[in-house]
Formats: C-alpha cells, structure tokens, sequence
C-alpha cells in the first residue's frame, strides 16, 4: 500500500463520521433556514421569512429569557453545592466512598426517571417537600404550579440531578493542589476559611471554568425536565429554548422555522461560551 | 474434509427447504402490506381479520399484517415511512386530523375515485360525517373505521352519597354538585378532593378531553375553522371558557398534575372525569370492591335543547399511493369493516366502529345487552364530531391551549379576551 494514503486511511473512520453526522446536518439546516419544509411535501424557498419570523416571535424570545433565568439559578447553585461537596468529601470522613457514589448515582439514572420521582416530591397536594413545610406549619408552596416559582423548581432538581459529575470534577481539581501550599499556610496560622480562599479558590480555577462551560452548555440545553415535568407551562414559564424548538420541529413540523430558532440558538450559547471562556481565562 | 463436506450438504439442502418454504407467502402475486396500530387488542383484531381474509380469498389479494413498528408515537413512525417511502399498502389508525396535511402532500390514495366507493360510504355513515371526512380538495382520501366518543365518566357511589340522583346535566348542576363535593379530607387547610380533573398541561391534544368537548356539546357539534378562517370566537366558546374557569377558581378542579399518582377517579379523589370506553377495561380491572360507575353526555349551558354532541376521537383507514393494487386493498378494507368485523371490533378492542344504527342495529344487540356501558357510547356515537380539515390543526389547537392555560387555569385573561385571541392568533396562521 503507497505509504502515504496510510494516514489519510487512518482518520478516514473520524472524517466519515464527521461528514455524515455533523458537517452534513449542519449544511442541512442552515439550508432549511431559508426553506418551509413539513418533511412530507416538497421545500420551498422562502428567503429570509423564518428570520423574520424569529425576530417577532414573542414566546421565542421568552424561551430564551425561561432559559437565562434557569442559568441564572442553576450555575451558581451547581458550583457552589458540588464545590461544598467536593471540599467534605475530600476530607478523611466516615463512609466517604459511600458518600462519593451515592452524589453520583443521579448521575447516570435516567433524566425521565429522576422527573418522575421529583413530580412525586414537588406534588401539590401530596407530594413529599409540602407534607413536611404543613407539618412544620408553614403553608404549601406550588413547586410547579407557581409561574414564579415553577422555573427554580426545575434548576435545584436539576442541579441535584447533576450535581455529582461536577463533584468529581471539584474532586480531581482539589487533589491535584499540592499539599505543601498548605503546610505553609498552616504554619503562618492561616485559618481554614484563608485557606480555601487564597489557595483552593485560585489553583482549581481551570475547574471551576470548565464546570461553568459544561454547565452553562448543559443548562442552555434544558428539555428532559420541563418536557416531562411541565410541558413549558405554567403560562410557558418553564418553556425553555430547546423544548421550544422540538416543539416546532416535532409537534407542528415547522422545519425550517425550527432549524432558524436552532441556528440562532447555537450562536446564542457560542457568545457566550466566547465570553465566559475570556472572561475566566483573565481571571486564570 | 470428507465430514465436512458431507455437513455442508446438509446445511445447503437445509437452507435451501427453508428458503422454498416460505415461498408460498413471498411469491404472491397481489401481496400487500397491511399496518395496525401496535394495541395489543387491535393486533388481536387485525391478524383475526386477515387470516380470515386471506382463507376466505385465496384468489385475491393477500394481506400481510404487522403492527406499525415500534417508536415514540405511531404518527412519528407513519411520517418516517412517508419520508423514507416505506410505507404500507394500508393503514388502520390514522387521526382523522392528520388526514389533510398526507392529502396535501399527495401521499394518499383518494377512495372518491373506485367504483362504488360513494355508495358504500352513504350505506355505512350518515352524510354529515361523509362531509367531515371530505378534504379540502373535494376528495375523500379516508374511511371512517372507529371512534371512542369522550363523555363523563362518574362514581355512583359518590353521587349517592352527595344525595344525586342523576349526573349533573348542565353547567349550574355541575357547579352544585362541585361544592357539594369539595372537601378538605385530611384537614390540612387545603381541598384534596375535587369534583372533577382534567390535564392542565398546554399540549394542544389535552384538549380534546376538556375544551372540544364541551364546546361541541354546547354548540350542537360546530366547527372550529371554516373556510381557512377561525369561527370559534363565538358564545359557545366563550361559554364553555367561562365554566372551566369556574371549576378552578373556586378549587373543584386541581391545578395540580394529578397523572403520576394513582388513578384519582378510582380512588375517589375526584368524582368525574372526561374520558373514553377505554376506560371501562381500564376501570374494570383496577377498580376496589363496590367501586360502581357509569357514563353520561358531556354538561352543557343551562337550558340547552337538542342533541348533545361530543368529540368522537375518530381514526380511519387510509391507503397510501405507494399501493400496488388500490383496488384489492379496498375490497379488503370493505371486508375488515363489513358488519360482521365490526363487531368482531367491538368484542375484541372495546371500540366502536363508525357506522349508523349501531345502537339498534339487531346484529349488535347482544353485545350491547351483555356490555350496557358501551350502550351508552353507542347512543353517544350517533352525536360525534371529528375534526376539522385544514393541515394547521395541532397549531389551532395549541393556540386554543395557551389562552385556555391563560383564562380558565390562571385567570390571568377574561373569556372574551382569552378566545378572540386564539382567534386572532389562529387567523394568523391562514395568512402566513
């Protein structure tokens, strides 16, 4: 065999499977964009009308507002829990790999198995978290029936969902800070909390970056949740982005229309990865 | 090498008598491919059917049956074959909604155009489902097969401890009834027993079982859209807006998805229910000892006159244009929906078949004397509506749901408001 198709013959797995499942659909959709197309009847060319579209489309515009306010929520709540986590399970406690699988268990369970569970403890009436706010005598909260609060809702079962898979990340992040920074910490009487803020905090920043990139991308990508929980209600409070779209996509068959809301949506979250990435990297 | 030789005569010979066996059922000259929905009764239905048709009719065409493949609804699966050009010679289960957007695309092959089509479809329906079933094009591209009609369900047990003797019949009935019903069971400040429960999600088909029903109910079986045009901004509508919305500002019906939890209506946390005969196999099985329920038509506004309409959730028979021989596959839809069948239909699935006189007709009696709540869906079936025809129907019936999500569970818009802006809205999308 000429030696030099070797390497060509070697990538070729990769750039196979580049084109058919990530070049082509890329191509495809931004094709689409300047069609209307409902899978069954032929495409038709209509310019820039679905951009246009997109601009006036109110509920649109909303879903990605539902989406920023869960992000808002989410990421914060996500560091700060799985941070606290990561810094007691790194401790020498009791059952501590007991504790390290069990955060991380809710992980690896199905999306709609973990909505289904919470449905029973965000219940109105008889779910779990308003029993023991009535027992305690405080009134009942509409977890997901609240339009204000149907949306935080969503983010702390999510951040519980998810929460493990970045405690592991806090995990490997902590262990790689050499221990004698904090020898001499202690030797000049550094207390704990100094020692996490001048030390901790600093060296696991290319964590905490990357926990903030994957779980900006994770929560930009919110559907399983509202999908199965609320269907986006109540009055389209949880409707995030990504279940806005399928819904165009899937339930009405807008193709093109839906293939718009995605290119923008995708170009949304590339901003602000962009910005996120320069922002933290300074800060490194 | 002699041994092996010897077994690899014997496996060709093997394969070879496999092959030449199947050959009766491959080699047939007029095959065609027949799709059930994947209900396990309807399967039991379809294969008794087409073993029968195909015993009884070696010289035609020969049916070979699957249920549609498996997936996340039937309607995604029908779609991919449409795309994928895979689809069946026949189909059993199509939405009678979805009808317009397969004529539209050309995909379905119109029954208008075979010899003595008209007369039958005369002969086995009453012209105003004739008329339903008419696409935009003049052409009738379906035929009705059957129908699960939504009515009450209600606990009798319930009711005769609340001193009713009858289920409420119109809005003021109903509304008494709900606050004879409502009650704070475990004392906790909260209403845990309501009258009635219906889906609070938006999903554009939760409203078949609230919303359509009763606006058919109380308009006497009125269209939605007529003439690419929205004409559902009427009293009726507004009517029926302004009733639900009762229901849940005054706590007889939940906001609360009730669905993860165990069947409300069994375990008598709610009183009544909007639902099909599907229920009756359903409740059968599940129901506690002494548990006693029964069907009744749709409430309707005080002093309304006539004929109480319903939805009827009606699926169809369709044949795609990828058939062979549309001729063959209708003489064998004619067999699957001869009277005879239908009743087959109604033992084995528990579904009505489409078709006048099934109350009094002589052939049906003894089922309907041994099944008397399916007697009550039999009277209903004469009063049913479909859907209308227009490709943007699942839009319509979205838009209806957001303002029905806005007025009647979190009153944020009046009736008036809430339906001349599903109105509006659903113009809109005539124009685009």
């Amino acid at each position: 065999m000429n030696k030099k198709a070797v390497p060509y013959l070697l990538v070729s797995p990769y750039i196979i499977h580049f084109l058919i499942f990530i070049a082509f659909p890329v191509i495809f959709s931004i094709v689409l964009t300047f069609h209307k197309w409902n899978i069954i009847s032929p495409m038709e060319y209509t310019g820039f009308a679905n951009y246009i579209r997109l601009f006036q489309d109110a509920l649109f515009l909303k879903s990605i507002l539902n989406t920023l306010i869960f992000l808002v929520i989410h990421i914060p709540l996500q560091i700060i829990v799985a941070l606290f986590l990561a810094e007691v399970l790194n401790q020498k406690i009791h059952l501590r790999g007991f504790f390290r699988a069990a955060f991380f268990l809710p992980v690896v369970v199905s999306g709609v198995v973990v909505t289904i569970l919470w449905q029973q403890l965000y219940g109105f009436d008889t779910g779990l978290l308003n029993k023991i706010l009535v027992t305690l005598g405080f009134g009942k909260v509409g977890w997901l029936i609240d339009p204000k609060i149907a949306m935080p809702s969503i983010a702390l079962m999510a951040t519980w969902k998810n929460v493990g898979l970045y405690i592991v990340l806090f995990l490997v992040g902590l262990q790689t800070v050499p221990k004698h920074y904090y020898e001499a910490a202690d030797l000049e009487g550094a207390t704990h909390w100094q020692k996490f803020f001048k030390i901790t905090l600093p060296m696991i920043n290319p964590t905490i970056f990357l926990v903030v990139i994957l779980s900006t991308i994770g929560g930009f990508s919110l559907f399983i949740e509202p999908y199965v929980l609320t269907g986006g209600g109540p009055l389209n409070s949880t409707l995030s982005a990504v279940l806005y779209i399928y819904k165009q996509a899937f339930f009405y068959y807008h193709m093109g229309y839906s293939a718009t809301l995605g290119l923008f949506f995708a170009l949304i979250i590339l901003s602000v990865v962009i910005i996120q990435k320069k922002f933290i990297e300074r800060e490194v | 090498m002699k041994e092996i030789i010897k077994y690899l005569h014997i496996i060709i010979f093997l394969l070879f008598g496999i092959l030449t066996s199947c050959g009766n059922e491959n080699d047939h000259e007029n095959k065609l491919l027949y799709w059930s929905s994947n209900n396990p009764d309807e399967i039991e239905f379809a294969k008794y059917v087409v073993n029968k048709w195909n015993k009884e009719n070696p010289d035609k065409a020969f049916i070979k049956f699957q249920p549609v493949p498996e997936g996340q609804s039937s309607e995604e699966i029908i779609l991919a074959a449409v795309v994928g050009e895979t689809t069946p010679d026949i189909y059993s289960n199509m939405w009678q909604g979805d009808v317009e957007v397969y004529a539209q695309a050309g995909v379905l092959f119109p029954f208008d155009t075979l010899d003595g089509f008209i007369d039958f479809i005369y002969e086995r329906c009453d012209s105003n489902v004739v008329e339903e079933i008419k696409s935009l094009d003049g052409h009738i591209y379906q035929i009705p097969w059957k129908i699960n009609p939504i009515m009450m369900i209600y606990n009798q047990n319930i009711f005769r401890e609340l001193g009713l003797s009858n289920p409420p019949h119109s809005y003021s009935e109903y509304l008494a009834a709900s606050e004879l019903f409502k009650k704070d069971a475990d004392g906790d400040g909260y209403v845990d027993r309501w009258f009635g429960y219906s889906e609070v999600i938006v999903t554009w088909w939760q409203r078949f079982f609230d919303f359509y029903p009763f606006y058919l109910a109380a308009s006497g079986g009125a269209p939605l859209i007529e003439n690419d045009k929205a004409v559902f901004n009427n009293e009726y509508a507004i009517g029926v807006f302004s009733f639900l919305k009762k229901l849940y500002d005054n706590e007889y019906f939940t906001r609360e998805r009730l669905s993860a939890r165990q069947d409300v209506f069994l375990s008598s946390d709610v009183a009544t229910r909007f639902t099909g005969p599907w229920e009756i196999v359903h409740a059968e099985k599940f129901k506690p000892e002494g548990f006693e329920y029964d069907f009744s038509t749709i409430p309707v506004p005080d002093g309304f006159e006539g004929p109480i309409y319903t939805y009827g959730d009606p699926k169809n028979i369709v044949i795609f244009n990828t058939c062979s021989n549309p001729q063959y596959a209708w003489e064998f839809i004619k067999f699957m929906i001869s009277k005879e069948n239908d009743l087959k239909l109604l033992e084995i699935t528990t579904q009505l078949p489409r078709r006048k006189h099934l109350d009094t007709d002589s052939l049906y009696l003894n089922y309907f004397t041994a099944n008397p709540k399916m007697k009550t869906f039999a009277k209903q079936s004469k009063y049913v509506k479909g859907t209308d025809s227009t490709p943007v129907l699942k839009e319509v019936f979205d838009l209806i749901s957001q303002e029905y999500e806005a007025c009647v569970i979190y009153g944020v818009k009046s009736p008036e408001q809430a339906i001349n802006d599903a109105a509006n809205a659903v113009n809109l999308l005539f124009i685009e």
